[in-house]
C-alpha cells in the first residue's frame, strides 16, 4: 500500500502533465498535416532542429524568448523545404520526412561541434531556460494549485491549444479547408480551394508547433542541448497521429496516455527496475496502442465502401467511435 | 536506352546539386570543402588499408540495403532494419558465446540465428501491415528504440562481463566469420552480401514470384486483380526483409566485433535504407550506392582526426542527396508517365 502511495500521487500527476506537453505539441502540430493529408515523418527532425536553435539564440542573445523564436524559425525553415518537396515536387513524403529527420540529427551534432568544440551535449554557457510561472493564490488551492502551477509556459501553451485546435477545426475557414483537402481532394478542387496553397499552409503551421515543442524540450523541459534529444519522440507523435487521425481530442487522450507512461516509468527506475526497460516503455506503449487500435487505420477505401454499402442496405454506416464487430474478428 | 542515360544524368545532377549544397554547410562549420573532400578520400581510398577499410563499412550498408530493397519492391517501407541489426546481432553473438560447435557449424548456427532474430524482430509490425494496414514506416521505427533499449538490457544487465567494460563476453573462436585479409577486419560478409544482391536481382527479375512481389510494389491494387494474395505477400516480404537485416547484424558480430556492445552499429541500418533508395530500390544499384556510403563513412573516420569537421558532416551530405535526388526524379517522371502504376517506394 505504501509502495502504491508512493507511486501515485500528485507529483505523478505533474510529472505525467510534464512529460505530455512536448509529445502534444508535436502531435497538435502534425495534426494539421494529418487532417491535410500529408503523412509528416518529419516531426522528429523538426524538433530536434527546433531544440537545437532554441538554444543557440538563447546563448548568441541572452533570452530565452529570442531562443524560442529561433527554434521556431528553424523548424520552419524545415517544414518549408518538406511542402517544397512533397507539394510542390511531389516527392514520396516519406523518403523527404526520412531525409530531413537524418538531416536534422547530422545537422545539430555537426553544428555542435562546430561552435562549441564538443559532441554529446551542450549546457551552460550562459543558457537559460524559459521562466518558471507561479499562478497566483495556487498555494491556497491545497494539491489542485500545485497540480496547475510552476510550469514553464509552453506547458500551458499546448494543454490550452487543445480546446483552441478544436475549436479551429470546426469554426474557421482555413480549419475546413485543411480537413475538405485532406479528406476530399477532389471535392476541394472542385470548391476552388488550391490544394497545393493549404498544404503549404497546414506544413509550414505544423513547422511552427514543432519548433515550440523542441524549444520546449531544451528551454522548458531541461535547460540543455543533448544528441537526438527529442529521442523519438516525433515518432511516437506520428503514432498517435495515426491512430487519432488528427482530432485533437484523441491526440490529448493519446498523449497523456504516453506521458502516464513516461512519468510511471521514470518512477519504476527508483524501485530499481533497469534504466534500460524503464526508458523501453514509452516506445512499447505506443506500438501496443498503434497496433491495437490499428483496425482504425483500415484504409479509406475499405470504410469508404463499408458506408456506402451501408447506405445502399439503409443501415447506419458503423461509426468510429463504436468499433463495429467486423474489428473483432480473430 | 535513352531515357535510360537521361535518368542516369537526371540522378548525376541531382548528386552534384547536393554536393553543392553539403559544400555549403561545410563553408558552414569553417571548414575547406575541397580540404574535406580530398581528406574523405584520402580516407576511403588512400591505402590498401582504408580501402578495405571502406569495404568494411560497405558489408553492413550493403547486406541493411538488400534488406531494404527486399521490402521496397513490394512498396513496403521497413525503416526497421537498423533494430532488426541490433537483435541479430546479439542473437549471432549469444550463440557465439554460449555455445560449443565446430568451426563452421558455428558460424552458420550463429548467423542463421541472427536471422531468426531479426525476422522475428519483424513479425509483429509485419503481421499488423499485412492484415490491418497498420503503417509500417512507424512501427517498424518506433521497434528501432525498443530493440536497442532491449539489446542493451540484455548486454549491461544480464551478461555483462564482471567488472569488465559495458560488453557481452567474447565469442569463442569457432564462431569467428573468417576475414578476406590478414591485415584488416573485412571479412566474407562481403561476400555474403554480394552474393545476397545478386541473387535478389535475380528474384526480382528472372521469377513469377519475384514479378509479383515487383507486381504489388508497383499498383497493388492491379496486382491483386492478378490473383495475387496481397496479405501473405506482404507478411513475408516483410519477415525476408527482417531477416537479411538480422542477418546483416549477424555478419558484424561474427566478422568484426565478435561480441556485442552498446552502440553496437552506428547507423548502417539507416544508411542502408538510403542506399537502397538512391537506387531505387535495385539491388544491383545498391551495390554502388553502398560502396559509396562505405566510402563516405570510412574517409570520416579521418576527417575526424584530421579536420575540425565532426564525422556527422556526412549524414548531412547523405541526406542532401536524398532530397535532391527525391526531387528530381518526380520532375523527370512528370515529364515522361502521367503517373500511372504509380510506385510507392518511388522517391
Amino acid at each position: 500500500m505504501e509502495i502504491l502511495e508512493r507511486m501515485f500521487n500528485v507529483a505523478l500527476i505533474v510529472a505525467t502533465l510534464r512529460t505530455t506537453a512536448p509529445i502534444l505539441l508535436v502531435a497538435l502540430g502534425g495534426s494539421f498535416t494529418t487532417r491535410a493529408g500529408i503523412f509528416n515523418i518529419g516531426l522528429e527532425g523538426q524538433m530536434l532542429l527546433g531544440a537545437f536553435f532554441a538554444v543557440i539564440g538563447t546563448i548568441f542573445s541572452g533570452s530565452p524568448w529570442i531562443g524560442l523564436l529561433c527554434g521556431v524559425a528553424a523548424a520552419l525553415a524545415l517544414a518549408f523545404i518538406f511542402a517544397l518537396l512533397v507539394v510542390t515536387f511531389r516527392a514520396n513524403e516519406v523518403v523527404v520526412g526520412l531525409a530531413l529527420n537524418i538531416l536534422a540529427g547530422g545537422m545539430t551534432v555537426s553544428l555542435l561541434k562546430a561552435i562549441f568544440g564538443t559532441r554529446g551535449s551542450i549546457f551552460g554557457h550562459g543558457l537559460v531556460g524559459l521562466p518558471v510561472l507561479r499562478i497566483p493564490f495556487a498555494k491556497e488551492m491545497g494539491w489542485f494549485g500545485q497540480m496547475i502551477s510552476g510550469y514553464t509556459p509552453l506547458v500551458y501553451v499546448a494543454f490550452l491549444a487543445v480546446p483552441l485546435f478544436i475549436l479551429f477545426y470546426k469554426r474557421t475557414k482555413l480549419g475546413l479547408y485543411i480537413r475538405v483537402v485532406g479528406e476530399k481532394p477532389e471535392a476541394a478542387e472542385a470548391l476552388g480551394i488550391s490544394i497545393a496553397k493549404i498544404r503549404y499552409t497546414a506544413s509550414l503551421l505544423c513547422g511552427v508547433f514543432a519548433g515550440l515543442a523542441g524549444a520546449h524540450l531544451s528551454l522548458g523541459y531541461t535547460t540543455m542541448f543533448t544528441e537526438n534529444m527529442s529521442s523519438g519522440r516525433g515518432f511516437m507523435a506520428v503514432a498517435i497521429l495515426i491512430f487519432s487521425a488528427g482530432d485533437p481530442k484523441r491526440i490529448l487522450a493519446g498523449c497523456l496516455l504516453f506521458g502516464f507512461s513516461d512519468a510511471l516509468s521514470l518512477r519504476l527506475q527508483t524501485f530499481g527496475v533497469s534504466s534500460y526497460l524503464v526508458l523501453a516503455v514509452p516506445y512499447v506503449v505506443a506500438l501496443a496502442a498503434l497496433f491495437a487500435l490499428s483496425y482504425r487505420a483500415r484504409p479509406r477505401i475499405i470504410q469508404e465502401t463499408l458506408a456506402s454499402m451501408g447506405r445502399a442496405l439503409s443501415v447506419k454506416p458503423p461509426s468510429a467511435a463504436e468499433p463495429p464487430a467486423l474489428a473483432r474478428e480473430p | 536506352m535513352n531515357d535510360r542515360i537521361s535518368a542516369l544524368s537526371g540522378q548525376a545532377l541531382a548528386i552534384m546539386i547536393a554536393l553543392a549544397l553539403g559544400a555549403m554547410v561545410i563553408l558552414a562549420v569553417s571548414e575547406s570543402p575541397l580540404h574535406v573532400l580530398l581528406t574523405l578520400l584520402d580516407g576511403a581510398f588512400g591505402n590498401p588499408e582504408r580501402i578495405l577499410g571502406t569495404l568494411l563499412q560497405t558489408t553492413p550498408i550493403l547486406i541493411c540495403g538488400v534488406a531494404a530493397c527486399i521490402s521496397l519492391r513490394g512498396g513496403l517501407f521497413n525503416i526497421g532494419i537498423e533494430g532488426q541489426l541490433f537483435m541479430g546481432g546479439f542473437a549471432a553473438t549469444w550463440i557465439g558465446f554460449s555455445f560449443e560447435m565446430p568451426p563452421v557449424l558455428h558460424v552458420m548456427a550463429g548467423l542463421g540465428f541472427a536471422a531468426f532474430a531479426g525476422l522475428a524482430w519483424v513479425a509483429i509490425p509485419a503481421f499488423f501491415r499485412a492484415r490491418y494496414q497498420t503503417n509500417e514506416v512507424v512501427s517498424t521505427i518506433l521497434a528501432n528504440y525498443v530493440a536497442v533499449l532491449i539489446t542493451s538490457y540484455l548486454t549491461i544487465n544480464i551478461f555483462k562481463r564482471a567488472g569488465g567494460a559495458p560488453d557481452t563476453p567474447p565469442i569463442l573462436e569457432s564462431a569467428y566469420l573468417p576475414q578476406l585479409f590478414s591485415f584488416s577486419r573485412a571479412n566474407w560478409g562481403l561476400v555474403i552480401g554480394l552474393v545476397l544482391a545478386i541473387g535478389a536481382h535475380f528474384f526480382f527479375t528472372r521469377t513469377a514470384r519475384g514479378y509479383a512481389v515487383t507486381e504489388m510494389g508497383a499498383n497493388p491494387k492491379f496486382a491483386e486483380y492478378g490473383g495475387i494474395d496481397i496479405k501473405k505477400q506482404t507478411f513475408f516480404l516483410m519477415l525476408a526483409s527482417g531477416a537479411v537485416g538480422g542477418l546483416a547484424g549477424g555478419i558484424e558480430s561474427l566478422g568484426v566485433h565478435h561480441r556485442f556492445m552498446e552502440g553496437f552499429a552506428p547507423g548502417f541500418g539507416f544508411d542502408g535504407v538510403i542506399a537502397a533508395l538512391l537506387a531505387n530500390g535495385n539491388p544491383l544499384g545498391t551495390i554502388v550506392t553502398a560502396l559509396f556510403f562505405g566510402a563516405l563513412r570510412s574517409g570520416s573516420l579521418l576527417l575526424e582526426v584530421d579536420t575540425t569537421a565532426s564525422r556527422e558532416i556526412i549524414t548531412v551530405i547523405q541526406a542532401l542527396i536524398i532530397l535532391a535526388v527525391s526531387a528530381q526524379i518526380l520532375v523527370r517522371r512528370r515529364a515522361t508517365d502521367s503517373s500511372a502504376g504509380e510506385r510507392r517506394w518511388k522517391f
